[in-house]
């Protein structure tokens, strides 16, 4: 059941203004892909073009090889999930998971044998016969899941299925959403700005930034290698440390870079010349406060400790004034206004060159 | 100085609750005052059919000095045509005028709605802007119309126009409620592979039952009420409405029966009641929103 989906130049326009700007994608089937990035990147646009809800003003979309820009929304083969639920509130659990089926003009013994197995699947049986009214918003994400599966679609679209749940609830359907694609086998594209769920859920992520994919790969390849400034930034929680760096020295062994009031010499080299400015970035789960854990960066004073119990996070000032956060394993005692000695691993530093490309 | 506090206190808390007290007994009183106003005429009416005709106009007492139903058989039987045919004839045109209004007003609701097409927000000004005109000045070109069309003398100038969704009113009242309804819906709906028909009929018109109630209740009341469209348009009295029945007691060359005349008016009265009653509970029924997270 499940199909690829290829995405050609396609374009999205309002007037004269537009907002999706020629993305290029291929999806592979059965693949769980995960589209990501602030409010306003064009996410939500991009996944309901893929629906047939948003007319595509430009390029070609093709399922299976087959260009679907013009078929209407239900002949595609897909069916999404939507942020709100979209349950038709005058109808019972029943009603609404055989409404498309209905629609369809599938025969009633059918309709029930796949509404009572999409119901076992999601564990919603004993509802069937309530309305959505009187459903709690866990089991409403349920039934709006459930309505999807009776359809039987190749693809599933997911738009920000989990964020209307409180924080437990978002985490368990989350594992749930994830064991339902394992069972299922279909492909599925899913829509959200938490990058915790991208990076749990994902086969692929792809991160968008004004209507432009800056980046698109499995979770852990984003996260070791960002492509830019941007996915860097945008992957990993609590989020990279950003410095302004220049390069004092080039040597093909490596580079000497002046970062935070200090010199750090790098073991690789940077496609940059001597006195060009570059931005420094590392993630605060890369940096240590003992001598073991890398090179001296910088002595850092420490303006707050939050311990989590089992990760303690320290945020500290640079001699230059710039933000340091840091986040070490375990619980620590560490004072406040107590100066430490970032220690950093260059090998899992990254350097971005003016235009915010790696260098 | 404790128990001087506590003395205070509760002298101040019963004071205030003897004030409260005072105006809430006055301010029930001015209630009643204002409600037995508003209903006087209504019991003076319902009290006069009892009364023999000589007394009706001689007495303002709610209470009649002997009861007799004479005026509502006389007033039943009384003209040359039965009332229960003016009942039928009124039922006939205000239930057609009900689903006619519902269903074209509610179509071309969501047609504005929902659907796009070209000039839909000059279609909806234009719309708009007949609810400025007054009934009177398209009166008589109306007429014109529908004599020409040999309808005069029929039902059909009062119930036709209402299934080509002429009340602006209506229309513009529904288009709002549609506008409230969440757009996921009907996504959600094509989606499940609903045409616009569909979405329409299996899902906007049962989310909308409090607007279509209040259509309903009005289109019913405001044709059953109407006196002016059936003088118009109706000439034989075979074919009169309650409203003209009623006014049929009134002779201005002869005598006047003014017992059945209130007789029947009391009657007039219950269908719109009724009506009201049933479709009233529906108005309060707000369920568009509860399958939704917002």
């Amino acid at each position: 059941m499940a199909a690829s989906v290829e995405l050609r130049k396609i374009v999205k326009s309002y007037g004269d203004l537009e907002v999706v700007h020629g993305v290029d994608l291929t999806i592979e089937p059965g693949e769980f892909v995960v589209f990501v990035g602030p409010s306003g990147c064009g996410k939500s646009t991009l996944l309901r073009m893929i629906a047939g809800l948003e007319p595509i003003t430009g390029g070609e979309l093709l399922i299976e090889g087959e260009r679907i820009n013009e078929v209407p929304a239900a002949k595609r083969g897909i069916a999404m999930v939507f942020q709100s639920y979209a349950l038709y509130p005058h109808m019972s659990v029943y009603q609404n998971l055989a409404f498309g089926l209905e629609t369809a003009k599938m025969p009633k013994p059918e309709i029930r044998a796949k509404v009572q197995k999409a119901a076992q699947i999601l564990r919603i049986e004993p509802l069937l016969d309530r309305k959505p009214k009187q459903l709690s918003g866990g089991q409403r994400q349920r039934v709006a899941i459930g309505r999807a599966i009776t359809r039987e679609p190749r693809i599933f679209l997911f738009d920000e299925p989990l964020s209307n749940l409180d924080a437990e609830l978002r985490v368990q359907m989350r594992v749930e959403i994830a064991k339902l694609h394992n069972d299922l086998g279909n492909t599925m594209i899913y829509v959200t700005h938490d990058q915790v769920e991208a990076m749990t859920m994902a086969d692929k992520i792809v991160v968008l930034s004004a209507g432009n994919i800056e980046q698109a790969g499995a979770p852990l390849d984003l996260y070791n290698k960002p492509a830019n400034l941007f996915v860097a930034g945008f992957i990993g929680s609590p989020k990279m440390n950003f410095f302004d760096a220049s390069v004092d020295a080039v040597d093909p062994a490596g580079a000497k870079l002046g970062i935070a009031g200090g010199t750090l010499a790098f073991n690789r080299s940077v496609s940059a010349g001597k006195g060009d400015k570059l931005t420094f970035g590392v993630r605060p789960e890369h940096i240590g406060i003992t001598e073991g854990s890398g090179v001296p960066m910088a002595n850092v004073k420490v303006d707050l400790v939050e311990n989590l119990g089992g990760q303690t996070l320290l945020y500290t000032t640079a001699p230059d004034g710039s933000g340091l956060t840091i986040v070490l394993e375990g619980q620590r005692d560490i004072a406040l206004g107590s100066t430490v000695t970032a220690h950093i691993d260059p090998a899992k530093c990254h350097v971005f060159g003016a235009d915010g490309n790696v260098a | 100085m404790t128990t001087d506090v506590q003395t205070l206190t509760v002298v101040g808390t019963e004071t205030s609750r003897t004030r409260r007290h005072i105006i809430s007994v006055v301010s029930h009183v001015l209630l009643v005052g204002a409600s037995i106003l508003m209903l006087y005429p209504l019991l003076w009416m319902l009290a006069s059919t009892f009364r023999p005709e000589n007394e009706i106009f001689s007495s303002s007492s709610l209470w009649p000095s002997s009861f007799s139903i004479d005026s509502y058989i006389r007033g039943w039987n009384g003209l040359r045509v039965s009332f229960g045919t003016f009942f039928l004839n009124s039922f006939v045109i205000a239930i057609l005028c009900v689903a006619g209004n519902v269903l074209a007003c509610s179509m071309t609701a969501f047609a504005f709605a929902r659907l796009k097409f070209r000039g839909r927000n000059f279609w909806f000004a234009l719309m708009l802007m007949t609810l400025m005109l007054p009934y009177h000045v398209t009166l008589i070109p109306q007429y014109v119309l529908f004599l020409n069309l040999g309808w005069v003398n029929t039902f059909l100038p009062l119930i036709v126009p209402k299934f080509l969704a002429s009340d602006a009113f209506f229309i513009f009242l529904m288009v709002q409620f549609f506008r409230g309804i969440p757009r996921e819906l009907d996504e959600a709906a094509m989606m499940d592979g609903c045409s616009a028909w569909r979405i329409y009929w299996k899902v906007m018109m049962p989310l909308s039952l409090p607007v279509l109630a209040t259509a309903a209740i009005f289109t019913f009341i405001w044709t059953w009420d109407d006196f002016l469209g059936p003088l118009i348009y109706l000439n034989e009295m075979r074919q009169y409405t309650v409203q003209l029945g009623l006014r049929t007691f009134v002779d201005s060359t002869g005598e006047s029966d003014f017992g059945g005349m209130l007789a029947m008016s009391v009657l007039t009265i219950v269908p719109v009641f009724l009506f009201f009653l049933f479709f009233q509970r529906l108005l309060i029924e707000g369920i568009a929103t509860t399958g939704m997270k917002r």
